[in-house]
């Protein structure tokens, strides 16, 4: 038999325990809280980080296209958009493989060629040099060799995880491909770095995940002459080239 | 084996503390890169996917930070569960659709230069490891060295063996 006694310390006892496990409870729920606001307050930071990082004023070199993420080569009725990262392996592929039949198809005055100079890859060297590339591309266009300097450009193409070509190399190339010092200015005042940084956001924008990425009047084909050639036809309206 | 379940919570909550924390501080350096990579799965337009990419690196940090100090340990786990299946599920789709996409799971992703074939399985296979640790934090959220630990720490004789959420 319990006394009175042991009864009321029994039942002091299971209060005392109602309130601990309360007490517990509520602390589980703030501690709940606390963790999901923190998660919710880094999504926030990230998307705040991630609106100011667009670019705000940029400068856009001669002969670029209308919305100014491009340069354009010819005036040929189809229209032949590239994307392409300077140190991007096969970007180089593509462009040896494409670079004789795209400029004949200029020169024939058959396509408008878009030249999107986007850099993407900067982890893939120690300088970044897409970045760098790709603006010093926007300087060989205000100097009107762009082609000749995206010709350079590859052959000079770094390996990727090293440094690739600094900011002197990358003006010599240019003043050996024929431009000038004001070329070299331009690359020493990074006059479009923010370009490049648009070219990048308005390729990513408009879906466009990795390079090289081609399109003909707007339809994605494969990053290669025969394709580019064959769509390039089949838009155009011209009989297809005959096969033997 | 109850005396070692706080033992094997720690281990587990580390490691999957570890996977977000790496996993984030990968993609933070380069946010639109990020963002590329989640368009590329073609699973949203493409300015919402640019900015769940943006944000799901500061996501992935927050959340391997609280399960490093184990704050929560059963809400976050259960957000890291979520996660997973998420990705899996991301994954699947890219793989079911035929797509040729880096996962960009610990890289920024991205389409594959051609030539290049993407290892859809052993990606999934390492994602449902990491839902299974998930699951077990939910089961057995008591670990040893936890902030939740420390804030539930039993006072005086009240101690009971239901403590910790």
């Amino acid at each position: 038999m319990m006394s009175k006694r042991e009864d009321r310390r029994a039942a002091a006892r299971v209060v005392r325990e109602q309130l601990a496990r309360e007490k517990r409870r509520k602390r589980a729920i703030w501690t709940s809280v606390t963790a999901v606001l923190v998660i919710v307050i880094g999504g926030f930071i990230g998307w705040g980080v991630y609106a100011n990082q667009k670019a705000g004023k940029v400068n856009v070199p001669t002969g670029a296209n209308k919305d100014g993420n491009a340069v354009v080569t010819g005036s040929g009725p189809v229209v032949v958009e590239d994307y392409i990262d300077f140190i991007c392996p096969y970007c180089k592929v593509f462009h040896d493989d494409a670079k004789d039949e795209l400029t004949r198809l200029v020169s024939e005055n058959k396509i408008t060629l878009v030249t999107h100079p986007v850099a993407y890859l900067d982890r893939f060297s120690t300088n970044r040099y897409s970045t760098r590339s790709s603006a010093a591309s926007g300087c060989a266009a205000d100097g009107g060799r762009f082609t000749e300097y995206v010709d350079a450009l590859f052959t000079n193409q770094p390996a990727e995880g090293s440094a690739g070509p600094d900011d002197a190399q990358l003006i010599s190339l240019g003043l050996q491909a024929g431009l000038t010092e004001e070329f070299s200015q331009c690359v020493k005042d990074k006059r479009y770095v923010t370009w490049a940084k648009k070219v990048s956001d308005d390729a990513g924008a408009a879906g466009v995940t990795g390079t090289p990425t081609v399109f003909v009047n707007g339809k994605k084909v494969q990053a290669n002459a025969a394709a580019i050639v064959a769509a390039v036809n089949e838009a155009g309206g011209a009989a297809p080239t005959p096969t033997s | 084996m109850k005396r070692f379940l706080p033992w094997i919570g720690l281990l587990v909550r580390l490691g999957l503390a570890g996977v977000f924390i790496v996993a984030g501080a990968l993609k933070v350096t380069d946010l639109p890169a990020s963002g590329r990579a989640v368009v590329a799965y073609e699973l949203m337009p493409t300015n919402v996917a640019m900015t769940v990419g943006a944000i799901q690196p500061f996501f992935e940090l927050m959340l391997g930070a609280l399960l490093l100090i184990g704050l929560a340990t059963r809400v976050t786990a259960l957000i890291s569960a979520l996660t997973m299946v998420a990705f899996i599920a991301g994954i699947t789709s890219a793989w079911a659709r035929g797509l040729n996409i880096d996962c960009g799971c610990f890289s920024k992703g991205g389409h594959l230069p051609p030539g290049v074939t993407p290892n859809y399985l052993p990606e999934i296979l390492r994602d449902i490891g990491f839902l299974a640790m998930a699951i077990f934090l939910m089961l057995y959220p008591v670990s040893r060295f936890s902030l939740d630990g420390w804030i539930n720490k039993p006072e005086g004789d009240v101690r009971t063996d239901d403590e910790q959420a």
